[in-house]
C-alpha cells in the first residue's frame, strides 16, 4: 500500500493546494515533503527486512496487470527523490515565483518521478515519462522569458521524438514476448534462440533512453533545458540532480532486462568515456555559471555510465553510488549558483568576483560540493570514483577516468575564480532557508563520503571495502591532478581561444533528430553483429 | 503490408522533423510519426481472420478469434498522450509567434538575449 502513497499523495496534495488559493498552503506542501521523506525511509526499512514489495494494479494476474515493484535500488532512489524535493522546498519556499500553480506542477513531477522509479511495466513507463516531459517543459518556461521559449520547445520536441522511438521498441518487445512487464520479459529472455531479433527493439529502446540520459551525440538539449536563464534554480536542481537520473535508472533496468540475450557493455563503455571527455571540454569553455554546471552533468553521467558498463561488481556499485553522489553535489552547486546569480544579477563567470568575501558561509558550503565533484578525499565523489577505478584497474579505462577527473578539476578551478578577488567588504544577506538548504546538502556531501560503503551495503546488500593503501594512492593522484590542473590552466588554457570565447556545439531540433536516428542505426547495427 | 505502411509513415514523420525549422511543421512531423507507431502497434496485435474484441452474443462462441485488445488499449492511450502533447506544443508555438512574429525555430534560437 505504501507504494500507492508515493504515486498518489503528491498528485492529490498538489491538486488540493492548487484549488485552495491561499498562500499558507505552501506550508502544507512543506509538511507533506517531510512526511514523504519519513515514509520513504520507512519503506526502505521494510524492503530491507522483508524483501521487495510488489503491487499489481487492479489485482489482475501478474502477466496482465501493471506492476509496481520496489526493490532496494528503487527504494533508495525514492528516498533520494523525497529528500531532494524537501531541500528544494526549504530553499525556495519563500521565493516570489512560488505560487500554488508552481507547487502543483512541482508535486506532480515528484509523483511522476517516483512512479518511474517504481514501475515495472514498459508502457506505464512510457506514459509517465511523456507526462513528466510535459510538466518539465512547462517548468522550464515557467517565467515565460523569451529565451526560455526556445529551450522549452527544443526540450519538448526532442524528448517526444525520443519517447516515440521508445514506443516503437515497446511494440516490438510486445510482439516478441507478449508481455510488457520487465521482470517477466527478463525471465523469458534466455528462451530467445536467435538474439538477432532483439537488435532492433533493443536499439529503439536504448535510443529513447540514451537521449533521456544525454549520452554523447544526444546531449544538446540538456544544457539548454537545465541551465535556461529563466528557470528558477530549484527547477534546475530537480532537472539536473534528479530527473536525469530517471534516464540512467531506465538504462540500468533495460540493460539488466536484455542481459541474458544481448550484452553491449563494451559499446556503451566507449560512449561513456566519450561523453565524459566531451562533457568537461565543453564545460571548460562556458562562461555562464549554470551552463558550466549543466555540461558537468553530462560529464558526470558519462562517469556513471562507465561505472555501470565497465564490468565487475565494484565498478557497477561505484557507478550507482556515483549516481546518488552526483544528485547531492550537483543539487548543492545549482542551489548556490542560484543564490549567487540572484545576488549579483549576472551569470557571466568573468564578471562575478569576491563571492567569498561577500557570502563566506555559502562559499564554504559550495566548496564542499566542489570537493565532492572533483573527488577530493573524504568527500562523496572520491568514494564512488574510487570504486569505479578499482573495478577497471589497469588498462585504458582507468586513464580515461583520471583524464575526466583532471578535466573536471581544471574546469572547477575556472569556476572557483569567482570566489576570490574583490575587496568590497559589504556582506550580502542570505535568507535563512537558503542557508539551511545548502548546509544540509554540504553535510550530506561529507556524510556520503564517510559512509559510501554503508550506502552500497544497504542498497545492494554487498560488502565493499576500501583498501587504504589504494585510497591513499588515489589521494596522491588527486593532489597531483589538482596541482597539474592549476598549472595547466594558469599557464596555457587561460589564454586559449576556446576558453575565452566559448565553444559552441549546439544542435538544432533537426540536428538532434538526425543524430538520434544515426545513433539508432549505429546501436542496431552493432547489436546485430554482436548477436551473431 | 500494413507494417510497411506504418514504417513509411514513421519515416515521413522523421523526415519532417529532420528537414523543417517551422514549429508547426515539426509538430505535424511528430504527429505523423506517432500515427505510424500507432498503426504498427495495432498490427502487432492483429492476425488474419481476427475479429474485434467486443463481447456480443454473436461473438461469444468465437472469442478465440479476437485480436489482441491490449495493443488497441495501448494505442488509445498513446493517441490521448499525443493529443496532449500536440496541444501543448501548439500553445508554445502560439506563444513564440506572439513574441517573435515567426514560427521559425532557427530564427529565435540564434539570438542570445541574456
Amino acid at each position: 500500500m505504501i507504494l500507492y502513497a508515493f504515486v498518489l499523495i503528491p498528485i492529490i496534495a498538489g491538486a488540493v493546494i492548487y484549488l485552495i488559493p491561499k498562500k499558507q498552503m505552501r506550508w502544507v506542501a512543506f509538511a507533506l515533503q517531510i512526511g514523504l521523506v519519513v515514509l520513504s525511509i520507512y519503506n526502505f526499512a521494510l524492503i530491507r527486512l522483508y524483501g521487495p514489495s510488489e503491487i499489481v494494479l487492479g489485482n489482475f494476474a501478474k502477466i496482465a496487470g501493471i506492476t509496481l515493484r520496489c526493490d532496494t535500488l528503487s527504494g533508495a532512489l525514492i528516498i533520494l527523490t523525497a529528500f531532494i524535493f524537501l531541500i528544494c522546498f526549504i530553499f525556495g519556499l519563500m521565493d516570489k515565483f512560488v505560487n500554488n500553480l508552481f507547487i502543483f506542477f512541482f508535486l506532480t513531477l515528484q509523483a511522476l518521478v517516483m512512479t518511474i522509479f517504481l514501475s515495472r511495466d514498459l508502457f506505464n513507463i512510457y506514459v509517465v515519462t511523456e507526462v513528466s516531459t510535459i510538466i518539465v517543459s512547462v517548468l522550464i518556461m515557467f517565467k515565460k522569458d523569451s529565451r526560455s521559449m526556445y529551450d522549452g520547445m527544443l526540450y519538448l520536441i526532442t524528448n517526444i521524438a525520443a519517447m516515440t522511438f521508445f514506443l516503437i521498441g515497446l511494440g516490438f518487445i510486445y510482439k516478441i514476448f507478449g508481455s510488457l512487464d520487465m521482470n517477466i520479459i527478463g525471465a523469458r529472455m534466455h528462451e530467445i534462440q536467435d538474439a538477432k531479433v532483439l537488435a532492433v527493439p533493443f536499439a529503439f529502446l536504448m535510443t529513447g533512453v540514451s537521449l533521456k540520459c544525454a549520452f554523447l551525440p544526444l546531449f544538446s538539449w540538456l544544457p539548454k533545458a537545465h541551465a535556461t536563464p529563466s528557470a528558477p534554480s530549484v527547477v534546475s536542481v530537480i532537472l539536473s540532480g534528479l530527473y536525469v537520473k530517471c534516464g540512467i535508472y531506465l538504462f540500468i533496468r533495460i540493460r539488466e532486462m536484455f542481459m541474458p540475450a544481448l550484452e553491449m557493455d563494451n559499446i556503451f563503455l566507449i560512449i561513456g568515456i566519450l561523453t565524459g571527455v566531451v562533457g568537461f571540454i565543453l564545460a571548460m569553455s562556458q562562461k555562464d555559471i549554470k551552463m558550466i554546471l549543466a555540461y558537468h552533468t553530462i560529464s558526470q553521467l558519462g562517469i556513471v555510465l562507465i561505472g555501470i558498463t565497465a564490468g565487475g561488481e565494484y565498478a557497477y556499485y561505484g557507478g550507482v553510488l556515483h549516481l546518488f553522489n552526483h544528485a547531492v553535489f550537483k543539487s548543492l552547486l545549482f542551489l548556490s549558483a542560484g543564490i549567487i546569480i540572484s545576488k549579483y544579477g549576472t551569470r557571466d563567470i568573468s564578471k562575478i568576483r569576491g563571492v567569498f568575501k561577500k557570502m563566506p558561509y555559502v562559499s564554504i558550503m559550495t566548496f564542499a560540493a566542489i570537493l565532492g565533484i572533483t573527488g577530493a578525499p573524504l568527500f562523496n565523489g572520491s568514494i564512488s570514483k574510487y570504486f569505479i577505478q578499482s573495478g577497471v584497474k589497469g588498462g585504458i579505462v582507468e586513464y580515461a577516468l583520471i583524464l575526466i577527473n583532471l578535466g573536471t578539476i581544471i574546469s572547477f578551478i575556472k569556476f572557483s575564480t569567482m570566489f576570490f578577488g574583490g575587496s568590497v567588504k559589504d556582506r550580502i544577506h542570505v535568507a535563512f532557508g537558503k542557508k539551511a538548504a545548502v548546509t544540509i546538502m554540504a553535510i550530506m556531501c561529507l556524510l556520503m563520503g564517510m559512509g559510501g560503503t554503508l550506502v552500497i551495503r544497504s542498497v545492494f546488500n554487498y560488502s565493499v571495502s576500501i583498501n587504504m593503501i589504494e585510497y591513499i594512492k588515489k589521494t596522491a593522484v588527486y593532489f597531483a591532478s589538482l596541482a597539474g590542473g592549476y598549472l595547466v590552466y594558469m599557464k596555457y588554457l587561460k589564454k586559449m581561444k576556446f576558453i575565452k570565447e566559448g565553444l559552441e556545439m549546439e544542435l538544432s531540433v533537426n540536428g538532434i533528430a538526425i543524430s538520434m536516428t544515426a545513433f539508432f542505426i549505429f546501436i542496431a547495427g552493432a547489436a546485430y553483429f554482436i548477436a551473431i | 503490408m500494413i507494417r510497411l505502411a506504418s514504417l513509411l509513415l514513421i519515416l515521413i514523420g522523421l523526415y519532417g522533423i529532420f528537414s523543417s525549422r517551422n514549429v508547426i511543421k515539426i509538430l505535424i512531423g511528430v504527429n505523423v510519426m506517432e500515427l505510424g507507431v500507432n498503426i504498427f502497434i495495432i498490427s502487432v496485435g492483429f492476425f488474419k481472420g481476427g475479429i474485434a474484441p467486443i463481447l456480443t452474443a454473436d461473438s461469444f462462441s468465437s472469442a478465440m478469434k479476437f485480436v489482441d485488445p491490449l495493443a488497441q488499449a495501448m494505442v488509445l492511450t498513446s493517441i490521448v498522450i499525443g493529443l496532449g502533447i500536440t496541444a501543448l506544443g501548439l500553445v508554445f508555438a502560439r506563444k513564440i509567434h506572439a513574441q517573435y512574429d515567426t514560427y521559425d525555430l532557427g530564427a529565435i534560437g540564434g539570438g542570445k538575449d541574456d
